[in-house]
């Protein structure tokens, strides 16, 4: 009966352990990438695609900016989000 | 007719001054915003950005390119001057996005993925500098060897892995030692540019 209590504790540790975790872990994943849908990172991503040659990447990269602005216009904070991380990678290739 | 083209001169006249007028309010208000962490518009970006490239082609027309820039005694000593002078702004193969190549503005070309400059204009552009770039003008500090050696090593750049890269930059000589022999005149020093 101990032991059986003393399991269920471990798997309850692993559980909350693993709800904790997962949050941090994405945010620790996305730090490099400054996900945070605000009015400064949307300037520096501008200024990063303003710097970018001429071609599909900056095309494409200019369109997700302008629906992220749009997704944040409309108070849609998850989808700014979405986007700037799409015209992000687009930065990148 | 003599009345007509009165008319004309006056009006212009009269339409410069409140031309005029205006742009002094503009500045004087602070109108134009200088936050590096706020971009240009479109048009004053392709203003800007036209203005540079065109100064640019001008002034470097006139500079001689050595013969030697893909001998690689100049690329590895090019190497040594790009990691201690540029990789910090203009970032290097492998290298993550630096904090000052995040806040600069206009934004420093990441040069690993090529330039559309020649290489006259890059040895321009590095010997002389840019204005409201951030970009320095090494040509107070360097002789126009060590700098033609950094333009050979530009040529160099894109091809690049991150370990061909470090490889390369072991291999150059240490850039305070390459200072000092400038410095005692042991480098050959072609003409002025």
């Amino acid at each position: 009966m101990r032991k059986f209590v003393f399991a269920k504790l471990v798997l309850v540790a692993f559980g909350l352990t693993a709800l904790v975790g997962t949050p941090l872990a994405m945010v620790a994943a996305h730090e490099g990438h400054k996900m945070e849908c605000n009015k400064t990172n949307i300037n520096a991503m501008n200024a990063d695609i303003q710097a970018m040659k001429d071609g599909e990447d900056k095309t494409t990269a200019m369109k997700e900016m302008q629906m992220a602005q749009d997704m944040m216009a409309k108070q849609d904070m998850k989808g700014c989000m979405a986007h700037m991380h799409d015209a992000m990678e687009a930065t990148e290739k | 007719m003599r009345s007509r083209r009165r008319w004309f001169f006056v009006a212009l006249a009269v339409g410069t001054l409140l031309a005029a007028i205006v742009a002094a309010s503009l500045v004087r208000m602070g109108s134009f915003n200088v936050a590096a962490d706020t971009p240009h518009s479109q048009p004053v970006f392709w203003l800007m950005n036209t203005v540079r490239e065109r100064s640019i082609a001008v002034r470097a027309a006139s500079v001689a390119v050595p013969s030697d820039l893909t001998d690689s005694k100049r690329i590895a000593s090019g190497a040594g001057q790009y990691a201690a002078m540029c990789s910090s702004c203009h970032l290097a193969p492998g290298m993550k996005r630096t904090e000052i190549a995040r806040g600069l503005y206009p934004r420093a070309p990441e040069l690993r993925r090529g330039s559309d400059l020649s290489p006259a204009e890059e040895f321009w552009v590095v010997k002389h500098g840019l204005k409201m770039t951030g970009m320095p003008a090494w040509g107070v500090t360097h002789d126009d060897e060590m700098l033609w050696d950094v333009v050979a090593f530009l040529q160099k750049l894109p091809e690049l892995s991150a370990d061909e890269y470090q490889a390369l930059v072991k291999s150059a000589p240490a850039h305070d030692d390459m200072m000092q022999d400038m410095e005692m005149g042991k480098r050959e020093a072609h003409g002025d540019h």
